[in-house]
């Protein structure tokens, strides 16, 4: 089991590779973001955008998928998250890209009332070409290890 | 249409009713936050949570939803760079009913696009007894008033 104490600032991760689909990206834009450049090709097409791209919220969905399979294989203690201090959607992210993710620890902290403790990471995603699509600085929580 | 030009600071808005079902919550799971209290009812009760609670992320998306029902129609929008400041301040849980209570706080016109320009949107999300379960400030994008000349 990884607990709070075994996460070290400067710690580098990857996280795994998705590639979201035509089907899958319209699928999540017609139930959660139903923008006409997530759910409709032809329109998309017209957008400023030039063609289908998936929501920014959906890209963050897959960057979790990749996060929470990343900490299911080193057995992170993880209960959660307190919140993301700034997410920036870089670039449209479109049908066949293939996205891979990475995390940098950023800092490390103990909560002050409650047996857990905070790491702040950064997490990017980049697309085929090596440009970032998404960045993300965020806080987990991980139970302490237990004395 | 809701313009850059149209958008003032201060505005608040109230809107969105979103009705939050144990399927749905499993369902965003499975594909995308595959975590125990997520997932299973018997590891959540087990859990810090104390039952069955929704991804943060599906709160998210169950924002953006409620804001494309409201707000994106009339509004000339294009999308937004991403948010800042993002907290997950409650759990959700099955049967939560959720609406959005939205503030704009500062427009930024774009240096280098001349047809756009950037508006930052606070939003809180509340649950059926008005505790803000998530609470986010949006960057999101208006295109300008088209000039009469073009």
């Amino acid at each position: 089991m990884k607990y709070w104490e075994d996460f070290k600032v400067g710690e580098t991760a990857d996280l795994g590779s998705c590639s979201p689909t035509e089907e899958q990206i319209m699928a999540f834009g017609r139930k959660y973001d139903p923008q006409p450049f997530h759910v409709d090709p032809e329109a998309a097409r017209r957008s400023i955008f030039g063609g289908l791209i998936a929501s920014g919220w959906h890209t963050c969905a897959l960057m979790m998928r990749l996060s929470v399979e990343a900490a299911q294989r080193e057995q992170a203690a993880a209960t959660g998250s307190p919140g993301i201090d700034s997410c920036r959607w870089l670039k449209p992210v479109r049908p066949g890209d293939v996205l891979t993710g990475a995390t940098e620890i950023l800092e490390t902290w103990p909560s002050r009332t409650r047996p857990i403790g905070f790491v702040r990471r950064r997490v990017e995603m980049v697309n085929q070409r090596g440009e970032a699509v998404l960045a993300i600085v965020g806080i987990s929580m991980y139970r302490r290890r237990p004395a | 249409m809701k313009y850059f030009e149209d958008v003032e600071i201060g505005e608040t808005t109230r809107f969105g009713r979103y009705e939050v079902t144990k399927e749905e919550i499993v369902e965003y799971a499975r594909q995308f936050d595959p975590q125990p209290f997520h997932l299973d009812e018997e590891a959540a009760r087990a859990s810090m949570f104390g039952g069955l609670i929704a991804s943060g992320w599906h709160t998210g998306a169950m924002f953006i939803r409620m804001v494309c029902a409201s707000m994106i129609p009339g509004a000339a929008t294009s999308g937004a760079l991403g948010f800042d400041d993002l907290k997950w301040l409650k759990p959700v849980r099955p049967g939560d009913v959720l609406s959005v209570e939205s503030v704009v706080r500062e427009k930024i016109e774009s240096r280098s696009r001349a047809d756009r320009g950037t508006v930052k949107v606070e939003s809180r999300i509340l649950n059926q007894r008005d505790e803000a379960v998530m609470s986010l400030v949006s960057l999101v994008i208006y295109l300008r008033r088209p000039s009469a000349a073009s």
